[in-house]
């Protein structure tokens, strides 16, 4: 499915989860983690992870010139 | 944990990391039949065990080094270009699509799940589980021959009926990769619930078991990376435990080849079989004391 809108969406995503992998990283964000204090890597690597795969998905579902 | 027995575990998870027979419960349940002191609620032991996973990651890296070139290079490639056009290109991607599930439920639930791990009684338990899981998975396999009017041909004739890897839907890799966060329940075997998803997705069971040891190979390595330095600052003798991740990765090795060639005709109903008398069995002879 080619759509810039929905292009626009999963980069405008991907944005979102590079802010959250830092909030996570710089342990300012304790949602959903074991403990309630201290920066938590694994969150901020797989917020990262999902950051990549979107971009990955903005550029597969962007319209291309032929 | 004495030399002997961090070999005896290295050996034990090699060997059983790959076949679906679940080695993080063999881990759990074969040192309390044995009366082996050890904490496993310490929290050395799972960086211990993930030590030994990243053995058994190597050993997949080594075994598939050429497809994992051929698979970076896709995932490079179609990512910059933002299309896919070869079969190496769409097993990145697949597999790309399958890590994320297993990534969000690890990262979300592992914790929660590690509540469960010190007990090899539940361990013992989800082993009978696998069991019928495998054998629940070669039972619809069963009825989709029979559907295909394959059950009077060879098991070669079968099972060249069904499709290669790259062929799966994207669905169906994102659905084979949440499978995988089942594993985190010890017990419960990861190559196990990957190949049965792989076989309900229409695969031949050789190459559900190559997507399944493929797919395993990403998260291994990212939960190695998170959990090593933990074992590296514990004051926990590292050379020892790596001697034993070295085991680890031979044993899975072996392992490997064995299953790639077992299952080019074979099934997952021995071992399902096995999983069910070995969960029974380790009930009753630790509800004994034995």
């Amino acid at each position: 499915m080619k759509s810039n809108t929905l292009a626009i969406g999963f980069g405008a995503l991907a944005v979102v989860f590079i802010v959250v992998a830092a909030l996570y990283a710089l342990g300012v964000l304790q949602i959903l983690t074991s403990t309630t204090s201290g920066p938590h890597i694994k969150h901020a690597i797989l917020f990262a992870v999902l950051a990549i795969a979107s971009l990955i998905a903005a550029n597969f579902t962007r319209e291309k010139a032929v | 944990m004495t030399l002997a027995q961090a070999l005896f575990m290295g050996l034990l998870q090699g060997a059983t990391e790959l076949f679906p027979v679940s080695s993080l419960g063999h881990s759990v349940i074969i040192p309390s039949l044995l009366h082996w002191k050890f904490k496993q609620s310490d929290p050395t032991f799972v960086p211990f065990l993930v030590l030994l996973h990243l053995g058994t990651a190597g050993a997949l890296l080594v075994l598939y080094r050429d497809q994992w070139i051929a698979i970076t290079r896709g995932f490079f490639t179609a990512a910059i270009r933002g299309r896919i056009t070869t079969e190496p290109e769409r097993l990145a991607m697949l597999l790309l699509t399958g890590t994320i599930p297993a990534g969000i439920l690890g990262v979300f639930f592992e914790t929660r799940i590690k509540s469960l791990f010190a007990s090899p009684y539940v361990a013992a338990g989800f082993l009978v589980v696998n069991g019928i899981l495998l054998l629940g998975f070669e039972l619809l396999r069963r009825r989709a021959e029979r559907r295909a009017a394959l059950d009077s041909k060879s098991r070669a004739e079968q099972e060249q009926s069904f499709g290669q890897a790259e062929r799966i839907s994207f669905v169906a890799a994102a659905l084979i990769g949440a499978c995988q966060a089942l594993a985190f329940f010890p017990g419960i075997s990861r190559s196990g619930v990957t190949i049965g998803g792989g076989l309900l997705a229409g695969l031949r069971h050789q190459e559900a078991a190559r997507f399944s040891f493929l797919l395993a190979t990403p998260v291994i390595l990212a939960a190695g990376l998170v959990e090593v330095p933990q074992l590296l600052t514990s004051g926990v003798p590292v050379v020892e435990y790596l001697v034993a991740a070295a085991l680890s990765g031979a044993a899975a090795y072996a392992s490997a080849r064995f299953l790639l060639r077992y299952f080019r005709s074979g099934r997952l109903d021995p071992y399902g079989w096995y999983c069910a008398a070995a969960g029974l069995i380790s009930f009753g002879l630790l509800a004994l004391n034995l």
